[in-house]
């Protein structure tokens, strides 16, 4: 290492090594001035960079002697007395006379400023450390130093204390080994007020060092403490090593890191490693000469511009495509790259080289580097790809965050006048009594706004944006001042970020209970799906912690009289009917068996279960000949039994027509169909039952219970309803028969939608909180209708318009 | 967001959906998306007003079965 005080070359291949001897040694400079002011020379004495400093500029000058190609290894030891001892296995430190100076060159190369192989030109190429400056440095600081030269088979030594010489250099003996140096110094406590090493900060930079010389062994041991500790390194990846390790745990687009080596004009060496992973952060590591360069300087800005002009070429299109404009930053999203260079005499911003300044270094690295990088987008398009899309996506977000400020309003949430227009706020000011209904349409809302109990219930409508995309279809969408309307009424903010420059933040949400209130048809399902896709994506913890509900408004209004009852749904509806027209009713089955009162209404129910399958499979086929094919026990895909029922099916189908029209047959089909024909006045009536449809879970629920059906409807049942009796054929017939009498006297209306509720109405039904029902928005639920939304959003055109109208959202029940 | 960096939910043992923005396994705590940057891409969709539910002509006047 010190011994590099005089070499400090970079060039690859060895030079001046034979020449390499007293007369390459130039004095420049006296010490007095280190000591004086050392800060000047090693950096903050108080708060540990300068005594970590004076460690890496010897361990720099051993590095070296490696990258000149002399030494392999280097070893450092934190003696137990404070002092630090740095070896490697290079040349040695030149040990003959200096004619100048009258002394060794080791000597000369200790004690003098300035004095090193690294100012004479001849010999050294490439130098960031000028560590000439740093030895003398080092040694002019340290209590004492001693440092042993093994060279020409000879074992030198020489020891200094405050940088004054105690003992020349002596040969203490021959020696097998090859060459080498090892300097112990300890950094003296009149100029550091701290002497302590941090094992940590230099394990960081040997390791550092490793991977930029590849191949470089390093030990580093701490016999300050007992048990003694060690790490070692060698990495033969280099920069490639260097870029995976400090990517540890995180997701690389793509594997290996792009590489790049370069031996550029001016002696200048270009080497890179590069990948992205799809974190937002950038790493980029700089180094010149081995040096770091915490604030980059023309090495960064030539890899920056050389990046950013050849992303820009290869994403074009698919920007152009997402509507978005590349920048520099977005290109660097996710990067993770360490640039190094070696620059003969490069020039810094400081005495702390965090910048590097010689400008003939950013053509040379923006030439290496756009090459490559072109040559890496030609050849790797697969991967190209992953890093373009990254690219557009990391746009298309900072595009959204300009977005948000612009459309959702800024200001204090609790600043009134910033509140929208179209908001029916509440007087009440805690969020923990306040409620929001979200309403579709400008007509439910007027009700909403006269029926609403105002002191607590704020109402906001909504207009879902209907675009006629093609003639043929009506899209339905939220337009950007609706979302951005609801952000503002929310009061939360929207995004990442600080809430004080509007990110979201849970805790300002305005009201305890946001209900969505939305028609019960097509569009309805379509606003809320939209609504509860834009919850749980963008404002998940509104669901998480229950603020988010479902209105449950009536679907029907049963009136006799002046009685009315308000009914949620079809169920509730044919509840209420059964429950009105079975008093006094009784089912005399086939097999003799009668039923009245909580066995007939239990009975009712279990009709109600056939019935819905029944209805599902009479898709194509009236639902006549589906009931009946189940009690024949014709909904079977078994070929052993299908025969027989066929037969079955086509008895009682014939029994049930008049007598002109009894001319049904049926066959079992090929591959496990069924299919039914007549011909009533020449008219042929054809109707089939597929294979999938006798396979499915309603045919096969139907066809377990056949046994049952043949005994309750083999022969007609017997209906008394109201006093009259009359014959059923099947399990549908008879509820539907159940479902009329119930209906009689009734006036039923059918809610189409909200606004056809007046205020008082709204209130009664769905607003007072005595009388409502509202369904609380779990998680999971929204989970369902989010997949749902994705399927919509996605290419699959055919299966959507089914996924939406079958998957109505299954939300928790809970009254409040 | 301000708590996103947690976790919101143990994963419950289904496999990860993709991302709807990127299609990459999504991340329990970016979820349903796999990471902040897509999350706010999505933002910037519905603050755009890209986000539509497709229809057909005629269908506005069906009903939702109950």
């Amino acid at each position: 290492m010190s011994d590099a005080a005089a070499r400090a070359e970079m060039s690859p291949e060895p030079t001046g090594g034979a020449d390499y001897n007293s007369a390459s040694i130039t004095v420049l400079r006296g010490l007095e001035a280190v000591r004086k002011r050392p800060g000047m020379y090693i950096g903050d004495t108080d708060d540990g960079s300068g005594l970590h400093h004076m460690a890496f500029e010897i361990i720099d000058n051993a590095v070296d002697e490696a990258q000149a190609g002399y030494a392999t290894r280097v070893e450092v030891t934190l003696n137990g007395d404070g002092s630090v001892t740095v070896r490697d296995d290079g040349r040695g430190i030149p040990v003959d006379l200096h004619e100048e100076e009258g002394v060794s060159a080791a000597e000369v190369v200790l004690t003098r400023l300035h004095a090193g192989g690294k100012f004479n030109q001849n010999s050294y190429k490439v130098s960031g450390g000028l560590h000439g400056v740093g030895a003398a440095v080092v040694n002019a600081l340290s209590e004492w130093m001693e440092v042993r030269i093994w060279r020409g088979g000879l074992e030198h030594v020489i020891r200094f204390e405050h940088g004054e010489t105690v003992r020349p250099l002596t040969v203490v003996g021959p020696s097998d080994a090859p060459g080498g140096t090892e300097v112990t110094f300890k950094p003296s406590p009149a100029t550091f007020s701290r002497t302590e090493y941090d094992f940590a900060v230099l394990e960081r930079r040997l390791r550092e060092l490793a991977f930029l010389n590849s191949g470089l062994a390093i030990a580093l041991r701490d016999d300050r403490h007992v048990p003694a500790q060690e790490v070692f390194f060698q990495f033969k990846g280099g920069l490639v090593a260097f870029v995976e390790w400090l990517d540890q745990g995180k997701e690389p687009l793509f594997r290996p890191p792009i590489s790049v080596q370069s031996r550029g004009q001016d002696g200048i060496r270009v080497e890179l490693a590069m990948w992205w992973n799809n974190s937002p952060r950038e790493v980029t590591l700089c180094f010149t000469n081995n040096i770091p360069q915490r604030d980059g300087g023309t090495h960064q800005a030539g890899f920056r511009q050389a990046l950013t002009r050849v992303v820009a070429r290869y994403a074009e299109e698919l920007a152009r495509k997402e509507k978005v404009e590349l920048s520099g930053e977005d290109m660097r999203e996710g990067l993770t790259c360490v640039l190094s260079v070696k620059v003969p005499d490069p020039k810094f911003s400081s005495q702390t080289k965090d910048k590097l300044v010689s400008s003939e270094v950013q053509p040379v690295v923006q030439a290496a580097v756009s090459d490559a990088l072109s040559h890496w987008f030609e050849t790797h398009p697969k991967e190209a790809r992953l890093v373009l899309d990254q690219v557009v996506l990391a746009a298309a977000a900072r595009k959204a965050a300009q977005l948000a400020r612009e459309k959702v309003g800024r200001k204090n949430a609790l600043d009134i006048s910033t509140l929208p227009g179209k908001l029916a706020d509440c007087q009440e000011k805690d969020p923990a009594r306040s409620e929001l209904f979200i309403v579709e349409g400008d007509s439910a809302g007027g009700s909403a706004k006269q029926g609403r109990d105002r002191r607590f219930q704020a109402i906001l409508p909504l207009k879902g944006k209907i675009l006629n995309v093609e003639r043929a279809r009506v899209d339905k969408m939220l337009s950007s001042a609706e979302i951005g309307t609801l952000i503002t009424a929310l009061g939360t903010g929207i995004g990442p970020g600080d809430p004080a420059k509007g990110g979201f933040d849970i805790s300002k949400l305005r009201y305890h209970r946001i209900v969505i209130m939305t028609d019960a048809d097509v569009d309805g399902s379509h606003i809320r799906t939209l609504l509860l896709t834009f919850f749980f994506r963008q404002m998940p913890q509104l669901i998480e912690r229950g603020h988010l509900y479902i209105a449950q408004p009536p679907l029907f209004r049963a009136k006799r009289g002046g009685e009315e009852r308000y009914l949620k749904d079809e169920r509730a509806l044919e509840d209420f009917l059964l429950e009105k027209a079975l008093g006094g009713a009784v089912l005399r089955l086939a097999d003799g068996q009668e039923l009245a009162g909580e066995a007939l209404r239990a009975e009712a129910d279990r009709l109600r279960e056939i019935a819905r399958r029944v209805r599902r499979l009479a898709a194509g086929v009236p639902a006549e000949i589906v009931e009946q094919a189940a009690v024949a026990g014709a909904l079977t895909a078994d070929p052993e039994r299908a025969t027989a029922a066929a037969a079955r099916l086509v008895e009682r189908l014939n029994a049930l027509a008049p007598p002109a029209e009894r001319h049904w047959n049926a066959l079992p089909a090929d591959g496990g169909g069924l299919q039914l024909w007549r011909q009533v006045r020449g008219v042929t009536e054809r109707h089939a039952l597929g294979p999938a449809a006798l396979r499915s879970a309603e045919a096969r629920w139907l066809d377990e219970r056949r046994e049952l059906l043949e005994r309750h409807f083999g022969a007609p049942a017997l209906l008394t309803l109201d006093g009259t009796e009359a014959a059923v054929h099947g399990p549908v017939a008879a509820l539907e028969r159940i479902l009329a009498q119930g209906r009689k006297g009734l006036t039923i209306q059918r809610f189409k939608g909200l606004g056809e509720m007046n205020p008082e109405q709204l209130w009664k039904t769905t607003l007072d909180p005595a009388a409502r029902t509202l369904l609380k928005v779990r998680i999971e639920d929204v989970e369902d209708a989010e997949q749902i939304f994705s399927t919509l959003m996605g290419d699959v055109v055919e299966p959507r318009r089914d996924f939406i109208v079958s998957n109505a959202l299954r939300v928790a029940n809970l009254d409040v | 967001m301000a708590d996103e960096g947690e976790p919101r939910e143990a994963a419950r043992g289904r496999p990860p959906r993709p991302c709807p923005v990127c299609g990459r396994p999504a991340e329990p705590r970016f979820r349903p998306f796999c990471s902040a940057r897509c999350r706010q891409v999505d933002l910037g969709r519905w603050l755009a007003g890209d986000y539509a539910i497709p229809g057909e002509a005629g269908e506005r006047d069906e009903e939702t079965p109950p």
